[in-house]
């Protein structure tokens, strides 16, 4: 199959998450709904069910969910909300609502609501711990972890198995491991995976089914893999926010030449850094998963002063042969906006130039960010 | 022979142009009022032509800038963005600039400029706020022509302070103003420093240098000048072409891409 056929075939599952949801529902499958983000989606698998992401739609404005949320909850939670309540996706089983952000955990009540209120779906509230790294977080952790087992074996009718969890952690490992390729292999060759296609490839690894997705992935990857080396001639950047994913406004990357070496976006690299172990007690594994992340805005970090995350950002720019970053910042986003000062300093001082475009998922015109992302790249191109 | 370049720059409230020979001397230029989505570009372009006696025919390349950069197709060689184009306008006008501000129809650019070319740059967000489009809000309120703000700003004997957050609320407060019959020309000049406040706080970000040049139509306003001058404490120069200086830019960088294409 060509490289373009695949691409739309990933751009199909990645722009019609309700088709996908319909056709697992057709076949008797159950299926679970998951915000973001780091939640043990593997858990869901282990049940025998499809977990689906719920990280907002690019095509829908806030009409319903506004019953429930206040003005400034982000547009990923309140359109993920609002495809609860149009029909989109209420099919679902069940949604999990981790509380990572400041806006998830008071919206995990407004889901809690909203679903019982109109005898939708059962939600299952998941809370991460903030010290995730000592004996006590770790036990917190699998603690949370096995509400949330318990919750979807209510769901799914029988016991999720310790031997269920293990296989599906391997599952979990390959698809990441796919994806980290992919990754690679994308900021490699951008004359053959745009940034819009890059986005639908990783965007339909939230909607299809793991094995089948990573099968698909690593087929692609091989192709990648193989091509001549790249003579791209236009410019690098390193991507950075919690979702970037419009097509729309990635497009306006590609019409300028501007590539994506890598990224720190949540929705794409950031939840897929860390691995579980394979063997031993599959919760302790799970739970020693999320205490193994680093790095990221939402999660807290002891040396914090030390403005770990904003050097590795910067390294990542540096490792990658990207010339600067592009900061995609989610309107009403409290973490990435304080964070941003950090990033800056330490952009600043390893001199990469950025910028920092504010986006939400309501948009529909980008006219503001192409000025900018083509002045970006003059800039970057002297 | 000569070389003729077409700078066009399609702004959101005004479409100008300017003719270059050989990337030095102005030939030609035109402000059309109206601008993107218009027939203001249309209408500009047959202007600057009819003002140098020229065709399209006769221009070696042209370059569209500014935010209907795109809708030129068919009759514009490339486009840049109008960063880029004030920018390289600026450092034409003045050679030694570091820091270019331009406040737009519906946004405000500050670029940090060495060696004559764009090392840096910030832009507003999506916010009205300390943009042209806010002064003709606030104009529209007061009865007055945008272009009067800056003459009664002048004959203002009291500053009234005006919300620098918004611009919807900013309105109120005008109107609150009226209501309490404070003259017109108090409120103008908050109105003024309410657009430097705002307009400093992004332009600080990329760090102020001399010489600091302010373009675009808003540069016109003397009133929005010196408060810009005093919030940021360094002197503002602008150009008698301070609207054309995208255009001006497009036309430059029109120029360089001619003599590539010769070589």
């Amino acid at each position: 199959m060509s490289l373009e056929n695949t691409f739309k075939e990933f751009q199909a599952v990645a722009y019609n998450p309700k088709k996908c949801l319909n056709e697992y529902k057709a076949a008797g499958k159950k299926v679970i709904g998951v915000l973001p983000y780091y939640a043990p989606e593997e858990l869901v698998y282990a049940a025998g069910m499809v977990p689906m992401g719920m990280w907002g739609s690019n095509n829908k404005n806030i009409g319903l969910a506004k019953e429930y949320c206040a003005t400034f909850y982000c547009t990923i939670a309140q359109l993920a909300l609002e495809m609860l309540l149009d029909g989109t996706m209420d099919q679902l089983d069940g949604i999990i609502t981790p509380t990572i952000c400041d806006t998830l955990r008071p919206m995990s009540q407004n889901f809690r609501v909203a679903m019982a209120k109109l005898h939708k779906m059962p939600t299952i509230f998941l809370a991460h711990p903030q010290y995730r790294r000592p004996a006590f977080g770790l036990q917190f952790t699998i603690d949370q972890y096995n509400n949330v087992r318990h919750e979807l074996e209510a769901i799914c009718g029988h016991e999720i198995g310790e031997e269920a969890i293990r296989d599906a952690i391997k599952v979990y490992n390959k698809y990441r491991q796919a994806r980290r390729e992919f990754v690679k292999l994308a900021g490699e060759h951008p004359e053959a995976v745009s940034a819009v296609n890059r986005s639908a490839v990783l965007k339909a690894g939230y909607f299809m089914e793991k094995p089948a997705y990573t099968e698909k992935l690593e087929a692609l990857n091989k192709e990648l893999a193989a091509l001549p080396a790249s003579n791209w001639n236009g410019v690098k950047i390193v991507t950075s926010g919690i979702i970037c994913d419009n097509p729309v406004l990635l497009k306006i990357l590609d019409d300028n030449n501007i590539a994506i070496a890598t990224d720190d976006v949540a929705h794409e690299s950031r939840c897929i850094r860390v691995d579980a172990d394979e063997t031993g007690d599959p919760m302790m594994a799970l739970a020693k998963q999320f205490a193994n992340e680093d790095y990221d805005v939402l999660l807290y970090d002891e040396a914090s002063n030390q403005n770990r995350r904003g050097e590795f950002v910067a390294n990542l720019v540096k490792e990658s042969g990207a010339k600067g970053l592009v900061l995609f910042m989610q309107q009403f986003c409290d973490p990435e906006e304080m964070e941003y000062p950090y990033l800056k300093k330490a952009l600043d001082a390893a001199q990469i130039p950025h910028i920092k475009l504010g986006i939400d998922q309501q948009m529909r015109d980008f006219g503001q960010a192409a000025t900018a992302l083509q002045a970006f790249a003059d800039v970057l191109s002297l | 022979m000569s070389i003729y370049t077409l700078g066009i720059d399609v702004g959101s409230t005004a479409s100008k142009c300017i003719m270059l020979q050989d990337g030095r001397e102005i030939v030609s230029k035109s402000l059309i009022d109206v601008g993107a989505g218009t027939s203001g570009p249309a209408r500009a372009i047959e202007a600057v032509l009819a003002g140098a006696g020229m065709t399209r025919e006769d221009m070696t390349f042209t370059l569209a800038t500014g935010y209907g950069r795109n809708s030129l197709e068919g009759i514009a060689d490339a486009q840049m963005s109008e960063l880029s184009c004030h920018a390289k306008g600026a450092a034409f006008l003045y050679p030694d600039v570091r820091t270019v501000i331009d406040i737009g129809g519906q946004d405000v650019k500050a670029m940090h400029i060495e060696n004559g070319a764009m090392v840096n740059f910030q832009m507003n967000d999506k916010c009205a706020a300390g943009t042209g489009r806010f002064l003709d809000v606030m104009a529209r309120v007061l009865e007055v022509r945008t272009d009067e703000l800056g003459t009664l700003a002048a004959q203002s004997t009291k500053r009234v302070a005006i919300s620098s957050t918004c611009t919807v609320f900013a309105e109120s407060e005008v109107i609150s103003q009226l209501a309490q019959g404070t003259d017109k020309r108090d409120i103008i000049k908050g109105i003024h420093y309410s657009v430097a406040n705002r307009v400093s706080g992004l332009v600080n970000r990329i760090g102020v240098q001399d010489r600091v040049v302010m373009t675009g139509g808003v540069a016109q306003n003397k009133g929005i000048v010196s408060a810009l001058e005093e919030s940021l404490g360094h002197i503002i120069y602008t150009s008698p072409l301070t609207q054309y200086v995208g255009a001006l830019g497009a036309a430059l960088f029109a120029y360089q891409k001619a003599l590539k294409m010769k070589q």
